[in-house]
């Protein structure tokens, strides 16, 4: 019942508004880790043949210069039923690249990072997503009533256990918005999905959707392993240590690490199917 | 531990208790003396409240009782002539020569200590000081007058933040509802109100509690030592008891306050064979926030209803209720409501001026609803329980007192259901299963006074759980419902096999219980004695709760196929002295509990709209051991108390059946009821006839809590990852509150009775943290850590009338 939490998290923020503030805090350090952003990404009738991933290390909490990119790594990527490998080149910022990569749906894939001897391994499938069927504008969906906010509508496949990731970046923001969604309550049904941006008043650090924002929509097909994943990291991400949210835990992801199966690394290698929309407000 | 083992263990309890009970009767058979009994009531003279706890005893002599909650007592002697001496707490103490020379039956109305001022404490009695002869020990007794001393937030006597106060006892943190007993959960405590089950102790996420304090008489917590008539909690019993209404006359009482005000009614009924008392309350905050233009509006409201109805000398009835509500409405789209419910019916029939005895019929439900008018439906989630029980008090002899009763509970839960409100809801119409047990108990206890010196309570509660059908139960390959992903390193839900239908007349599971409680007195002075106890509960419901503090939105969940019940054993010494003419006590105690079965949750869990909870979660068990000290003062103009905890509390929670290290590979780590110091000071100090002052000073240790240890760049963002469960620490809580109340020159003749007091909660505006969460700023990227802390300094006053 995500809604349920979405909205909690909204009470949460609107109750104890009021009683925050941003203090200097000590927080433990744990030794730095590889961190792998295997993201293969393959939009709905294209060739998916240009693939990206991307490679870096992590950092203290509170670091604030995050470039921390690993070079020198050895990337490949074998589909599983009949060993055909696509290598991936070093791009000497932490990025890997293919032009030759031939995604097909349903079809598992192994990820094999090779860095500082340690040998990462990751398998998934690449998963489909339904097609966005229009996309608008209304003020009286979302949570405030006064503001702008983009409608997705969809449809949800008949067979259960549909999962979605969605990407939202407006031009000119420093940061991208993910949202995650399954098809548990709503099976099968017509799916609108409102994404609204809520004006904080206190801090200036959000700010509504105006006439000529544009916005840049992204639906991903996920599985229900990454599903887990990312929604944990989302809650977290949003509510890490709050005072509804679930006590925070350890992300572990699919990448493991078959040297030191104690330190896999971060991140999650995944395939997904993705439509992309770009919506300008009017 | 097995099954086996537990009866094993109980029956010889049982040989044992039996044995004990043989001796004590043989020892008082051979007294050739003839023997009378004397019984009767003890009520106040002004209002005719039944008092509780107040002592009875034969100057001269060993021979003494306390009253029961209804008020009554029974003392058997020798026949003689004797000085009878009534006492209780604020009140004048009583005494009377009598000659024993047959059965009689006295009743006595005691006099309030002062007429003037009401409200304040001038000189304890018996029951705020150490009570070197009764073996009850780790049991918090607080008068409601001593309650209302104490410096209040927002205007309103809190019940449950005076508890706060003594050692053993501590909050969640602000904003938070429930509280913590010895290191248990907030669910482990069992909360009465006229006997029926409380489910949630507050309104408006802790910042009141659910009690009303001008409908309470007292209210008594077991921290440990909990005698047998109690189970169903493993960690703590709060006992709280509303007035009767008065009998003599009618009287109003009231409070405006800045959120709240409340009004209360009582008078007498049938020709004074009976009372009534209405108590209600209802903030009005929310009307104030509208008028201001504010969207969003946070709002409570509760009834208290009590009669009563002597029918003649033998029986008595009273009835019962209680309804409240919290209500919380964001601009119309989003509105949640929840409250308790409960009403009571119960028959006092004297059997004889020995036999004592109460039946009650109570019910009691919990629910909440939310509604999401934009997405077009509703969420309802309850339980509902029927509670049936009989308890006797057999005053055998002066030597042996028996407590035995039985007790049903059938709890009907429903864990939520989707209700769509329109044709075009996006949203399925769903019910999760629901879920039916019963809970029976059967107990007695002794106390029995051994020696001059040395008096035991034994007892025996034999407790079980039926969980019955008329819901599927799913059935998990390998009978797993957690697994654990050695590849990801990570638990899982299991392989689900299929669902097994129960039909309504079949049982899913059944659980028994044997819960053997001992505790001793030994008094070895004549201001000192020394206490021990032993008890062990069982718990059949649970709270499912995975967020930092409970919310109003946590569901309760019945022992069955794969929760088991949860099982306590404590053990509790003693030390208690009073000095100074008993100006003065000292209480330390110590403690060490164990808890089995107590669950926790795998990493991510998702317990909102969970059917299958048992893919959420480990068995685990949990340890707390502390070391409490109470020094109290008790009379003069300035009364007041010290009270330092020492206390560890953590859960280890391996893999079990799933396999793997379980949760923090297998270690122990803290529970979040973890509080390595606990220190309240709280005095009250009696200025002048006019005005009296009240301060507190309380101080924790931060909450234990899980921290970011780094961060990693993924999908344009960076994300903290966290540390083990628990590894880490809020800062410490402090806090120093004051108040002043002044009552205003009036006649004694004068029937209105108004006071003011003046209050200010967090004197020092210290900003405690209510939790610390981690995020990334918007505008420059960077990580943060946000503190919420909830309450800044907090002026307030109100203006209570009697009349």
């Amino acid at each position: 019942m995500k809604i349920v939490i979405k909205y909690l998290l909204i009470c949460h923020v609107l109750m104890l508004a009021a009683c925050q503030d941003v203090i200097d805090l000590t927080v433990p350090t744990e030794p730095a880790r590889l961190v792998i952003e295997g993201s293969i990404n393959w939009e709905k009738n294209t060739r998916g043949n240009e693939q990206t991933i991307k490679l870096s290390m992590s950092t203290p909490y509170f670091e604030t210069n995050r470039t921390s990119v690993v070079t020198g790594a050895d990337v490949k990527i074998i589909k599983n039923d009949d060993g055909t490998t696509f290598n991936f080149v070093d791009q000497g910022d932490g990025l890997y690249t293919t032009d030759v990569f031939v995604p097909e749906m349903n079809q598992s894939y192994t990820l094999e990072v090779r860095y500082e001897g340690a040998l990462y391994v990751a398998t998934e499938t690449m998963t489909a997503v339904a097609d966005i069927d229009a996309v608008n504008q209304s003020i009286e969906n979302g949570f405030d009533k006064d503001e702008l906010e983009v409608n997705i509508f969809f449809t949800d496949p008949l067979e259960e256990g549909n999962s979605y990731l969605f990407k939202f970046y407006r031009q000119g923001d420093l940061l991208p918005e993910l949202a995650y969604f399954n098809d548990d309550y709503v099976n099968g049904n017509d799916i609108s999905w409102w994404y609204e941006k809520q004006e904080d008043a206190e801090t200036d650090k959000r700010e509504a959707f105006a006439p000529g924002d544009i916005i840049e929509i992204e639906l991903y097909g996920i599985s229900k392993s990454y599903y887990d994943y990312i929604s944990i990291l989302i809650d977290q991400y949003w509510n890490g240590g709050g005072p509804f949210g679930v006590t925070p835990v350890g992300l572990k992801g699919n990448c493991i690490n078959t040297s030191n199966p104690d330190k896999p690394a971060y991140g999650y290698f995944r395939l997904s199917e993705v439509v992309r929309r770009q919506y300008t407000f009017e | 531990m097995t099954k086996n083992q537990q009866s094993r263990t109980g029956t010889s309890f049982v040989k044992g208790v039996f044995f004990l009970l043989i001796l004590g009767l043989i020892g008082t058979v051979g007294i050739a003396q003839e023997r009378y009994t004397l019984s009767g009531k003890v009520t106040d003279r002004l209002n005719g409240e039944t008092l509780f706890g107040a002592s009875v005893y034969l100057k001269g002599t060993n021979l003494g009782v306390i009253t029961n909650e209804y008020g009554f007592y029974s003392l058997t002697a020798p026949a003689g002539k004797y000085t009878l001496i009534i006492s209780y707490i604020g009140y004048e103490e009583e005494s009377r020569e009598i000659d024993l020379n047959a059965p009689k039956q006295l009743n006595f109305e005691l006099k309030e200590l002062s007429n003037q001022l009401d409200e304040v404490l001038i000189e304890a009695g018996e029951p705020e000081r150490a009570l070197l002869k009764k073996p009850e020990m780790s049991v918090a007794k607080l008068n409601i007058k001593t309650v209302k001393q104490m410096p209040v937030v927002l205007g309103e006597v809190d019940i449950i933040k005076s508890l706060q106060l003594l050692p053993g006892v501590t909050s969640n943190g602000e904003g938070s509802s429930g509280f913590h007993v010895r290191g248990g959960a907030a669910d482990q405590n069992l909360v009465l109100l006229d006997e029926a089950i409380i489910y949630n102790t507050s309104h408006m996420l802790g910042f009141f509690s659910v009690f009303n304090a001008d409908a309470i008489k007292d209210i008594k917590l077991y921290k440990g030592g909990i005698p047998a008539r109690f189970g169903g909690r493993v960690s703590s019993v709060l006992d709280v008891r509303q007035k009767d209404g008065n009998n003599k006359d009618f009287g109003l009482t009231g409070g405006v306050g800045i959120i709240s005000s409340r009004l209360a009614v009582e008078g007498p009924m049938f020709n004074e064979n009976g009372s009534f008392l209405v108590a209600g309350r209802t903030s009005y905050a929310h009307l104030l926030l509208k008028a201001s233009g504010e969207k969003n509006s946070i709002s409570f409201y509760d009834l208290n209803l009590k009669s009563n109805y002597q029918l003649n000398d033998k029986n008595r009835l009273y009835v019962s209720g209680y309804f409240g509500r919290d209500l919380f409405n964001f601009d119309g789209s989003f509105k949640i409501g929840y409250g308790n419910m409960s009403g009571n019916l119960r028959w006092n029939h004297l059997f004889s001026d020995k036999l004592f005895s109460n039946l009650s019929m109570i019910y009691s439900k919990y629910d909440y609803e939310l509604g999401f008018a934009l997405e077009q439906f509703n969420w309802q989630s309850s339980i509902n329980n029927y509670h049936v029980k009989y308890d006797l008090k057999y005053y055998l002899n002066d030597k042996i007192k028996l407590d035995f009763g039985l007790s049903g509970i059938y709890y009907d839960f429903d864990p939520g259901r989707i209700v769509p409100t329109s044709e075009t809801s996006e949203v399925n119409a769903m019910t999760l299963d629901q879920k039916k047990g019963f809970e029976s108990a059967l107990y007695v206890n002794a106390e029995h006074t051994l020696s001059d010196a040395l008096t035991v309570q034994y007892g025996l509660r034999y407790s079980g759980f039926n969980r019955f059908g008329g819901q599927p139960m799913m059935t998990y390959a390998n009978d797993q419902p957690v697994v654990y992903n050695s590849t990801l390193g990570i638990y899982e839900r299991g392989e689900e096999l299929g669902e097994t239908p129960y039909d309504k007349d079949e049982t899913i599971a059944s659980f028994g219980n044997v819960e053997p409680r001992l505790a001793l007195a030994y008094q070895f002075s004549e201001t000192s004695s020394v206490k021990m106890g032993f008890s062990r509960a069982a718990q059949y419901v649970h709270l499912l709760s995975s967020t930092a503090s409970v919310t109003p939105l946590d569901v309760w969940t019945p022992s069955g196929k794969y929760i088991k019940p949860q099982l306590s054993n404590q053990y509790s010494l003693g030390y208690f002295k009073n000095f100074k003419d008993q100006i003065f006590s000292l209480e330390i105690e110590g403690y060490y509990k164990r808890v089995a079965n107590r669950i926790d949750y795998i990493d991510g869990a998702n317990l909102i709209g969970q059917n299958t909870i048992e893919t959420e979660i480990l068995n685990g068990k949990t340890r707390a051991y502390g070391l409490e000290f109470l020094l109290r003062k008790n009379e003069g103009k300035f009364t007041g108390w010290l009270a330092y905890t020492i206390s560890k509390a953590e859960q280890q929670t391996p893999g079990g059946k799933a396999g793997g290290p379980g949760i923090n590979d297998g270690n122990w780590y803290n529970t979040p009821y973890d509080r390595t110091h606990d220190i309240s000071l709280t005095g009250a100090y009696q200025l002048s006839e006019k005005w009296s002052l009240g301060a507190s000073f309380a101080f924790q240790t931060g909450r234990p809590v899980t921290y970011p240890n780094g961060q990693f760049s993924y999908e344009g963002l960076a994300i903290a990852n966290y540390d083990d469960r628990n590894a880490n620490r809020l800062p410490a809580y402090h806090r120093f509150d004051i108040s002043a109340t002044w009552k205003p020159n009036r006649k004694p003749t004068k029937r209105w009775k108004g006071e003011w007091v003046f209050g200010i909660y967090n004197l020092y505006g210290r900003k405690n943290a209510a939790s610390i969460s981690f995020g990334q700023n918007l505008d420059t990227g960077e990580n943060e850590a946000t503190r919420t802390s909830i309450f800044g300094i907090v002026p307030s006053f109100s203006y209570n009338f009697k009349f």
